[in-house]
């Protein structure tokens, strides 16, 4: 699991390909050929698909476990087990079973989206957000302040992920770090999850913002008197929100199972919260009385992360047509 | 060219020092129990403690500890005793040592040649049925949990436990010099489930390089001059392997670290292994050389990478 | 004492007790304590091995190997004070006293013959056995300056015996002493020993004889591991047992016969001598695998051959064993007790109603149930438990007759009551404190506090789990008074020997409260409870004490002071052609000793 993001090394100039691909074509702009082609994609859209109907999951968990019948994610029942222990399996009252304190297995699957999307997309959001900037003001001002940068990238990409994980995880278990700003569970897995992931974007960014700082767009906007901060986010930025969201949409399973990873090893989400890597490690010890509840997060996992992987697969084909598989 | 490795070097002994600033403060200042609380055991008096504080350097000043610890360990390559055992934190990881060689070594020999073999096959036979499968199952197998993989392995075949009784099950690992089929046997589903996922990546990364690199000019001249069709696949190989080179460089560098998720659920006594017995243990001496250690690898790593390309494109030893 | 261990990986970390047996059990089948109310039983029923009648002889030779999953904590035998690290420390160090696996009774073993203890109940005289040695690097014969010294170091700040002040106080200079030679233990001829108490304290502290403390070691070659802080004596052991941590030359145990985190290796002592032991020592060689993870380690015990594991079971493999290895399940009633601490110290249960009305409210039943259920458990009713004496005069299985007590099941009706009267109408809390749970990550620890956790939402309490790992939950939360941790729900405790004493005072009297180490978790500190107490630690006689600390159990009970679940019946699992022979008096450990293979 560490190797997903190791991938996403810019190799050369390709992502800045699409911008001169299509140029007989008049008036459309890259975006609007880059949606073009993936609108073409079938399996690209099917996951898109897959992973709507997860965001509508895990939004409107409440109401999809009500619908269907089922009890909340951390509502006990202590007499659905037997009388060694061991939770019931599936039946009608609960399709995926239950675990060892009689909570519903779908109904905690369903609730487990909430945790992994939100450390996917918010976790890869905030390592996005860091990678940009600091990618554009390495890349853009060049000297010294990119060899400061740089260098810092080399420090973080040099500490092993998973250790430093556990470390901040063990460390901030239970009254959180940095004065509490830092809290045991989420916000912990979002900070490593961060931490672990910003420079790969940031390299990334770097490399585009050095192309295309010498381009002539650049050179106009600063001859008509554009300030540094305008020509950064204004003019090159949104030439390169399409590479961008591509390795983001690749970075998003690489945090998802670097949570699971985590919580696996017991650093990551805390009972009595709903988290898919969670409940495979308490499935662990019971495996052979309860298949269930390890098998359905498992697969609930696999497939979410299958998900991301094809949409970004997608991506990355419709931001380089010369590659179309 | 030595300049260039000199320069890569030094800056990697840099990184390496600031590595190590980083952990001691995670590790000190972050709240976990007292070490001296912990290494005296059982209802330990106050007076006890704070003369273990003394003798473990404790009640010095923070940089003067580092400043210690990083003379102990560049000047006399002493990792300090960990806290738990008070054994000394460099026999521990070169004890461990083997056994993470054994597994990330041996990985990394079935996902180099499952993954190039089968992305080279599948760059030359672009959208056949082949190619789809094995595409299709190297998109699954990135995203397959590498824990769950496992532990699913290991009830479905282990020796011991599983239904069916084929590979040895989990804490079966000898050392090579011990026994050598048994080392051998017990390693194949650990070496499976960490190269699943590497060589499902090399498979995809190649077969986009290669195909790519197929497309080029010169293997469209190549062909017309009437080379045979392998000559010409090594050719577009030789020119598709940089960005696989640099990933495998990496990814055996993290492993070197430790593969800590395969480690524990087959329970082979690695270096992964003992760094997670001892972040949870807060043996914080052997936590900062385990971390050390893998640190050590991945910097390793990168600057073999880099000299590798320097080499090969004399234009990146100026940058 | 408490027998947690660091549980490496999220799996099984039960914490199981030290039983020790009732009066006068030897070797004959001795059952243990009443069946009867309840329709619950402490009896092992047919088809399992129990630790109560395991027959004691067996077959020479083999080695056995154990899958262990936790790393010991201290095989010191001045320090050792968990059951794990008891079932290597006794097959290699002797004690003056010790126990036959399947009794509570113990027996002489450096000793000659019982301890003297004089009318005033001020002074004890033990002879010693002659022809015992100390294994290599030693060899020398044990006299008495050896019994000496092994408990005059306890008192040494390198190796601080975590027991000592509890039971050996009471000898004259032993409060002041720092490792060097204590006033009241007199040596007058190479094989006897004398103590001189400053209080009328004979009767309980010749019990606690049995204790590893007193395990013989010799001055001139410990004294000077004795220096390093802390103590390095255990990486150089020697051993008066049948076996023996294997060394070199030197004495060098760290690295040979114990790596940590990988291996121990038991090899036969050359210097023991069969006659002077009661053990058979039948197996040559002991091998111990550190690591691995409970649930598999079960499963390859269940289906290997030579192979034991020595910690609690988990719950699938305790049904699977069950269902279809009975016979290599041992279960061993009166394995300790587990309950529920409540802070007695701060809001909000310092108020002895909420203590109730929680109480009431706990489904004691279910906590069971995630262990293995019935097979492996009674639910607990007070806290001395089976097979310790004064089990009957505190209530037996049934218990104290309280309405909060009567339903292991949990009743809210009757929680409620207490809620009322606690002064909240609506029976349910409408204070403001935030209660914080602590609990250990581990399966079955981690059900434990989740349920706790959901009980006292119930009753409308507001609450702030947290779970981490078990010896950080206890060195750092439980066992610090000054974090004030309202509830820890993973408390338990075995009997440091046969005498109810050890299972109430270090937990529930007020002067047991410490600043670290605390296991008087709940700051217990009712002063008649206190005072009767210290009164009943100086009774002389067994009947009388029974009596005596079986009441002071039914008056804890009635103080809710915290609240008792599980008496455990500790499950063990050995392969199918080992002859496990089980220690009753250690939480149903295998003991290395006694056991063989068929």
């Amino acid at each position: 699991m560490s190797t997903g993001a190791a991938e996403l090394l810019p190799s050369g100039g390709d992502a800045l390909e699409f911008l001169d691909a299509g140029g007989d074509i008049a008036g459309r702009s890259p975006l609007q050929l880059f949606w073009g082609r993936l609108r073409q994609d079938r399996v690209a859209l099917v996951s898109l698909g897959f992973i709507v109907f997860l965001i509508f999951l895990a939004v409107a968990a409440p109401l999809v476990v009500s619908i269907l019948g089922l009890p909340g994610p951390n509502v006990q029942n202590l007499n659905l087990t037997d009388s060694f222990g061991s939770p019931l399996g599936p039946s009608l009252a609960h399709p995926f079973g239950v675990d060892t304190l009689g909570e519903d297995v779908m109904s905690r699957v369903i609730y487990g989206t909430r945790v992994s999307l939100e450390v996917g997309i918010i976790g890869t959001g905030i390592s996005t957000l860091i990678g940009v900037v600091v990618g554009m003001l390495a890349g853009f001002y060049r000297g010294w302040i990119d060899t400061g940068l740089s260098r810092l990238v080399d420090v973080v990409l040099s500490i092993p992920v998973l250790l430093l994980g556990l470390g901040l995880g063990a460390a901030c278990s239970v009254r959180g770090c940095a004065k509490g700003l830092i809290q045991p569970g989420l916000s912990t897995i979002l900070f490593i999850v961060a931490l672990a992931t910003w420079p790969y974007i940031a390299r990334l960014v770097r490399g585009l913002v050095l192309s295309m700082r010498e381009r002539e767009f650049v050179e106009a906007s600063r001859a008509l008197g554009a300030s540094d901060a305008r020509i950064m986010f204004r003019e090159i930025l949104p030439n390169l929100a399409a590479p961008i969201i591509v390795y983001a949409s690749l970075l998003v399973p690489v945090t998802i199972l670097l949570e699971a990873a985590l919580s696996f090893l017991g650093v990551g989400i805390r009972p009595p919260t709903a988290s898919w890597g969670q409940m495979i490690a308490a499935a662990t010890p019971i495996f052979n009385t309860a298949w269930w509840y390890m098998v359905f997060p498992g697969a609930a996992l696999l497939l979410t992360v299958l998900a991301f992987n094809l949409l970004g697969d997608g991506l990355q084909d419709a931001l380089n047509p010369r590659n179309a598989r | 060219m030595i300049r260039y490795i000199i320069r890569r070097l030094l800056w990697g002994v840099l990184l390496l020092i600031i590595v190590a600033g980083l952990v001691f403060v995670l590790f000190r200042v972050l709240p976990t129990t007292n070490p001296a609380v912990l290494r005296a055991g059982r209802d330990p008096q106050p007076k006890l403690i704070k003369e273990i504080e003394v003798v473990l350097g404790l009640n010095k000043s923070l940089p003067t500890q580092f400043w210690d610890y990083l003379k102990e360990v560049f000047l006399h390559f002493n990792l300090g005793y960990s806290y738990y055992s008070q054994e000394s934190v460099r026999s521990l990881i070169v004890e461990r040592l083997p056994a993470t060689l054994s597994l990330t070594l041996g990985a990394a020999v079935l996902w180099v040649l499952g993954g190039l073999s089968v992305g080279i096959i599948s760059a030359l036979r672009r959208h056949s049925l082949l190619d789809r499968g094995a595409m299709g199952s190297a998109l699954v197998l990135i995203s397959v949990p590498e824990f769950w993989l496992g532990l699913v392995l290991l009830f479905l075949f282990a020796s011991d436990i599983g239904k069916f009784k084929i590979f040895p099950g989990a804490g079966s690992y000898v050392p090579l010099t011990t026994d050598p089929w048994k080392w051998f046997t017990s390693l194949i589903m650990p070496w499976f489930v960490l190269a699943a996922g590497s060589a499902a990546i090399f498979a995809r990364l190649m077969r986009s390089s290669l195909s790519e690199a197929m497309k080029e000019d010169y293997i469209r001249t190549a062909r017309a001059k009437g080379l045979p069709e392998k000559a010409v696949v090594r050719q577009g190989v030789r020119a598709a392997i940089n960005p696989i080179v640099t990933l495998f460089g990496l990814e055996v560098g993290v492993l070197l670290g430790g593969a800590i998720l395969v480690e524990t659920v087959f329970n082979i006594p690695g270096v992964g292994r003992l760094a997670y017995q001892s972040i949870q243990s807060s043996d914080f001496p052997v936590v900062q050389g385990t971390v050390l250690l893998a640190s050590m690898f991945i910097i390793l790593a990168n600057i073999v990478v880099d000299v590798a390309y320097a080499y090969l494109d004399p234009r990146v030893r100026y940058s | 004492m408490r027998s947690t261990r660091v549980m490496l990986f999220a799996v099984v970390g039960v914490l199981t007790a030290l039983v020790l047996a009732a009066c006068g059990s030897s070797s004959e089948s001795g059952s243990s304590s009443s069946a009867t109310g309840n329709g619950a039983s402490v009896v092992t029923p047919a088809g399992y091995q129990s630790s109560v009648d395991e027959s004691l002889s067996g077959k020479r030779g083999g080695t056995l190997e154990v899958l262990q999953e936790a790393d010991f904590e201290h095989l010191d035998p001045g320090v050792t004070y968990f059951a794990l690290d008891y079932t290597v420390v006794f097959a290699t160090q002797r004690p003056l006293y010790s126990n036959e696996p399947n009794s509570n009774e113990p027996i002489p073993d450096i000793a000659a013959g019982k301890p003297e203890v004089s009318a005033d109940n001020k002074t004890i005289t033990v002879h010693l056995k002659e022809g015992i040695h100390f294994s290599p690097p030693v060899n020398r014969e044990v006299v008495a300056q050896d019994v000496a010294y092994a408990i005059e170091r306890g008192a040494n700040p390198n190796v601080a015996n975590p027991y000592i002040q509890t039971y050996f106080s009471s000898i004259e200079g032993m409060p002041k002493a720092e490792g060097g030679p204590i006033k009241g233990i007199e040596t007058p001829n190479k094989h006897e020993i004398v103590f001189h108490l400053t209080e009328p304290k004979g009767f309980f502290v010749a019990e606690a004889l049995c204790l590893p403390l007193t395990a013989a070691v010799p001055k001139e070659y410990a004294e000077k591991f004795d220096k390093s802080k802390p103590s390095a004596y255990t990486n150089y052991q020697v051993a008066t047992g049948p076996y023996m941590l294997k060394n070199n030359a030197e004495g060098k145990v760290l690295g040979i016969g114990y790596v940590p985190g990988k291996s121990a290796t038991l090899v036969r002592n050359p210097n023991w001598n069969a006659k002077t032991d009661f053990r058979p020592a039948y197996l040559n060689e002991i091998k111990i695998h550190l690591g691995g993870t409970q649930a598999v380690i079960d499963r390859q015990v269940l289906e290997g051959k030579s192979v034991v594991q020595n910690e609690p079971v988990v719950q699938s493999a305790v049904k699977l064993a069950a269902e279809h290895y009975k016979s290599q399940l041992d279960l061993s009633p009166g394995a300790g007790n587990r309950y529920i601490t409540l802070n007695n110290k701060v809001p909000p249960f310092n108020n002895l109603d909420l203590r109730k009305a929680v109480y009431a409210a706990v489904d004691r039943a279910a906590l069971d149930r995630e262990r293995g259920g019935t097979l492996v458990t009674n639910v607990a009713t007070h806290f001395i438990y089976p097979t310790i004496p004064g089990f009957e005069q505190s209530g037996g299985l049934a218990g104290p007759k309280v309405d909060y007590n009567e339903h292991p099941e949990g009743n809210m009706a009757v929680a409620e009551k207490y809620m009322k009267l606690a002064g909240y109408p609506s029976g349910k809390y409408t204070g403001t404190k935030t209660v914080q749970v602590v609990g250990a990550s581990s399966a079955p620890e981690k059900e434990d506090a989740e349920i706790v956790n959901q009980t006292l939402k119930n009753l409308g309490f507001n609450t702030k789990l947290t779970l981490v790992e078990i010896s950080t939950m206890y060195a750092k939360y439980c066992d610090a008074p000054k974090e004030e941790i309202e509830v820890c729900p993973t408390v338990g405790w075995i009997a440091d020997f046969a005498d109810p004493q050890t299972v109430l005072k270090p937990t529930f009297d007020g002067n047991s409260i410490v600043s670290t180490g605390n296991v008087n978790q709940g700051q217990v500190n009712i002063p008649k409870i206190n005072e009767a107490m210290a009164a009943a630690e100086l009774i002389k006689g067994k009947e009388e004490r029974e009596k005596a600390w079986g009441k002071i159990d039914e008056e804890l009970i009635e103080n809710a002071v915290a609240i008792p679940y599980d008496w455990e019946k500790s499950p063990r699992l050995a392969a199918s052609n080992v002859h496990g022979v089980a220690m009753l008096w250690n939480e149903g450990s295998w003991d290395y000793s006694f056991t063989s293979l068929k």
